[in-house]
């Protein structure tokens, strides 16, 4: 019988050779169309198959860092609106597509700027015009300046470049069957199972060293973890989890990397609905969030305190704005000054999700010792993400990361605009508006360090009124064994996972 | 008998038809959007808006239930909402894993159940009779997701005789069966469990009925009175428990799908519910109903078989 198995073992480890197998807490991919890549699932296999104009370097999200990817070099008009790219020659589709011209990306960017076909047209909205100079330079025009245009054309979101012949031929079927021209091709899918990558030859930069990639989804965290520790999984998807990283970094011959962008968890709170209309009461939840304490629940390798309402390291960040400390005498002390001496409860609609549930667990005890008591109502997380965008929760518990520019933050969370309830809204969960003017102001100026200052001046604004008060940032986590080479330090991506390159290597 | 089948047949029909008005109307009255799913959480109103009217889900609900119903009817189910891969090709694609993980488990559980439980009726209140209804118990109450993990840890990581990802390739069969050990003994012997509470209560009260008497006092021997008289008369209450298992079995082994991380149908209807999946639901929950009733039909034509008195 033993024998029986160890030869049906044999028969089946024979596919796995030079394959490198890499395990994702997810149960199945959604859309493999770049523009429709939302989840952090998507959006990591996506990075292998496609392009920018530009790209961050492998490893990081240092947006001062932008290198070239398809155009070789790019050059701006003085006004900074007229942007012109001249792409690389020779740089081939997956499957036969043809040679990469001006007009696939003409094609990529409208249809990325589209509200039909893109889930990122939100952050085309300057654009103007997109078109080809000759079919190797592309021209794009803009009706008002934005804080970072190579990072709207980056390897990032919106930014990926298709192949207009396939996305034209294939249609709605571009999702499974995408055309790109990064280092890796999308074989199949097998739903609820993986999804196969084979090596792109003709790519660019040069053909992979791996010849396969089995993106497997795993949904059960210790199931992932036994396969890892059985060698089943050369790259693990981590949980940002002291205990876990711990445990992990003490197997034998692995490497666990903790990486940019941080999330940042914000409670966001109704400025126009009582209780949160009385910034007293704002105040108090303020004092009473004990960030060190949570630092220490979710572990000091893989999580940071907060320090403002954009995450830290975003260009435009500021530590210098004003932020509340913990102090429960004084939390308390408001909540009577507001009338609450006894104390006051809220009803919050929130998350069944796993993660986010236990730290609002932990917020929810913090707030009690204050007298604030939250009355969790927990629903399923589709169910979490209407109600909140009904306004059914005056406190929105909301962990984010977002193109490293404060910019995007500051738009989606506290501009008026992006008020939930509003036909432009995005995620302004707090209704606050009172920074609208320095956000609008250094979205358009030309001037880096006034950007510097308005922004700045944005998040005074938004701490002192408690719009919202942040709590903790969290890391990014993957394990891998030491027979894998990313061929660059990891240290951010904005994949929100492993860049897997053609200089990546898997050791037998 | 074929036209028993033919009338079960257009039974199930309007009990189809009813299935799919019923997941039509809970899917939608769920809260969720499924827009908002795709789109993820930057997405503006326009580009929701945009989505909803290219999914169809803008219009009136009416007209949304009489272009699925009229689209069900000629076996065209669609496409996921989500992923945009055909329905009719992802069940197809996942239902082999579910039909190997069903059969097998339902072989363990039998080829377990079965005997253990004519065992424990013919030491009735002995000390066979009191653990094998104690590992029944034991059985019953381990929940598979805790079982599973342990017979991970035991031969996938102890042994390492198997692998933790029980996910095969379809048409490489060594690898197949190599991966459906683990899985099948998981949910087999929670089968094997039910089994052998109901096989020993069936024979209990077949043993005691007068033809065994009569058997016995003939002069045939114990051995077959007991696997002939006894077992196929207590035999329809144990092919109404598969029946009614191997139906519960092809969409609830969501958890064993997830603990040895394998395709199946429980896995697809889980996480089409979790991402508002509409068409996807809708057309599972009819592929389901199906299979239902042909597990159901397969288990009436086994009744004639092993009753005669059963009419078909």
């Amino acid at each position: 019988m033993k024998k029986l198995l160890l030869a049906l073992a044999l028969l089946a480890g024979t596919a796995q050779a030079q394959t490198l197998r890499i395990g994702m807490a997810a149960q199945d991919v959604g859309r493999l169309d770049p523009h429709f890549a939302v989840s952090t699932i998507d959006r990591v296999a996506v990075a292998w198959m496609f392009n920018g104009l530009v790209r961050f370097p492998p490893g990081s999200i240092d947006p001062s860092k932008m290198e070239p990817d398809l155009a070789e070099r790019w050059e701006s008009s003085a006004d900074g609106k007229t942007w012109t790219f001249f792409l690389r020659r020779g740089v081939q589709f997956h499957g036969g597509f043809g040679e990469l011209t001006a007009d696939d990306v003409v094609f990529s960017l409208r249809r990325a700027g589209t509200a039909a076909t893109s889930a990122f047209s939100a952050d085309f909205r300057a654009f103007e015009s997109v078109e080809a100079v000759d079919p190797l330079t592309v021209r794009i025009t803009l009706r008002e300046n934005v804080p970072n245009l190579l990072g709207i054309v980056t390897n990032y979101s919106g930014g990926y470049i298709v192949s207009r012949r396939a996305a034209t031929e294939r249609g709605d079927g571009f999702a499974r069957a995408p055309i790109g021209t990064g280092p890796f091709a999308l074989e199949r899918v097998t739903p609820n199972a993986s999804a196969e990558f084979v090596a792109h030859p003709q790519y660019f930069r040069g053909a992979p060293q791996i010849q396969r990639i089995s993106y497997r989804f795993i949904p059960s965290d210790a199931s992932r973890d036994l396969a890892f520790q059985n060698r089943e999984l050369d790259i693990n998807y981590g949980r940002a989890d002291q205990t876990w990283l711990t445990r992990t970094r003490a197997l034998p011959g692995v490497t666990v990397e903790v990486f940019e962008p941080g999330e940042l968890t914000i409670l966001n709170l109704d400025t126009t609905r009582p209780p949160f209309n009385d910034l007293r009461i704002r105040q108090a939840v303020a004092h009473a969030i004990n960030r060190p304490e949570m630092v220490r629940f979710r572990g000091a390798d893989v999580s940071r305190e907060a320090q403002s309402l954009v995450p830290r390291g975003y260009l435009g960040f500021t530590a210098d704005n004003g932020l509340l400390g913990f102090d429960l005498a004084r939390a308390r002390a408001l909540l009577t000054e507001a009338g609450h001496p006894n104390g006051i409860t809220i009803r919050v609609v929130h998350t069944q999700l796993p993660e986010m549930l236990n730290g609002m667990q932990v917020i929810q005890q913090q707030l009690r010792r204050a007298g604030i008591t939250l009355d969790l109502q927990v629903v399923e997380h589709a169910t979490f993400h209407q109600q909140i965008r009904q306004n059914l929760s005056p406190l929105v518990y909301y962990a984010a990361a977002r193109f490293p520019v404060a910019d995007i933050y500051l738009n989606q969370f506290f501009h008026g605009r992006s008020r939930v309830g509003t036909p432009t809204a995005v995620t302004n969960f707090s209704h606050c508006d009172m920074a609208d003017g320095q956000i609008d102001a250094a979205r358009v100026s030309t001037n880096p360090a006034e950007q510097l200052r308005l922004w700045a001046e944005a998040q005074r604004l938004l701490v002192t009124a408690v719009c919202g008060v942040p709590v903790f940032e969290t890391l990014l986590v993957f394990a891998r064994r030491n027979t894998v080479d990313y061929g660059y330090p990891l240290t951010g991506s904005m994949s929100l996972g492993p860049l897997i390159t053609e200089a990546t290597t898997l050791r037998p | 008998m074929m036209g028993f089948v033919i009338r079960r047949l257009l039974a199930a029909i309007p009990t189809l038809l009813a299935v799919l008005t019923l997941v039509f109307i809970i899917v939608r009255i769920v809260p969720g959007d499924p827009a908002m799913v795709i789109l993820g959480d930057q997405a503006t109103p326009e580009a929701a808006a945009a989505l909803r009217s290219r999914l169809g889900i803008d219009v009136p609900i009416w007209t949304q239930y009489l272009r699925f119903v009229g689209a069900a009817l000629t076996g065209d189910f669609g496409a996921s909402m989500v992923t945009s891969r055909p329905i009719l090709a992802e069940v197809g694609a996942v239902l082999p894993h579910t039909v190997d993980l069903t059969l097998a488990a339902m072989l363990v559980g039998v080829a377990v159940g079965v005997p253990v439980g004519i065992w424990a009726a013919l030491h009735r209140n002995g000390a066979i009779d009191v653990a094998a209804r104690l590992l029944s118990l034991i059985g019953l109450s381990f929940p598979v997701f805790v079982s599973g993990i342990f017979l991970l840890l035991a031969f996938a990581l102890h042994w390492r005789i198997f692998p933790v990802i029980g996910a095969a390739d379809l048409s490489d069969i060594p690898d197949r069966l190599y991966k459906l050990v683990l899985p099948a003994l998981t949910l087999g012997l929670v089968m094997a469990a039910y089994i052998t509470r109901v096989t020993r209560s069936a024979m209990l009260a077949s043993l005691s009925e007068d033809y065994i008497r009569t058997a016995r006092a003939k002069g045939v021997p114990w051995r077959r009175v007991v696997w002939v008289h006894g077992l196929r008369n207590a035999s329809l209450p144990i092919v109404t428990v598969v029946g009614l298992y191997v139906g519960i079995l092809i969409g609830n082994s969501v958890l064993t799908e997830i603990v040895f991380n394998r395709p199946g149908l429980g896995k697809v209807i889980v996480g089409a519910l979790n991402q508002r999946d509409y068409t996807m639901l809708q057309g599972l929950m009819v592929i389901y109903c199906f299979l239902i009733v042909v597990v159901n039909l397969v288990t009436d034509l086994l009744y004639g078989v092993l009753d005669p008195r059963v009419k078909t």
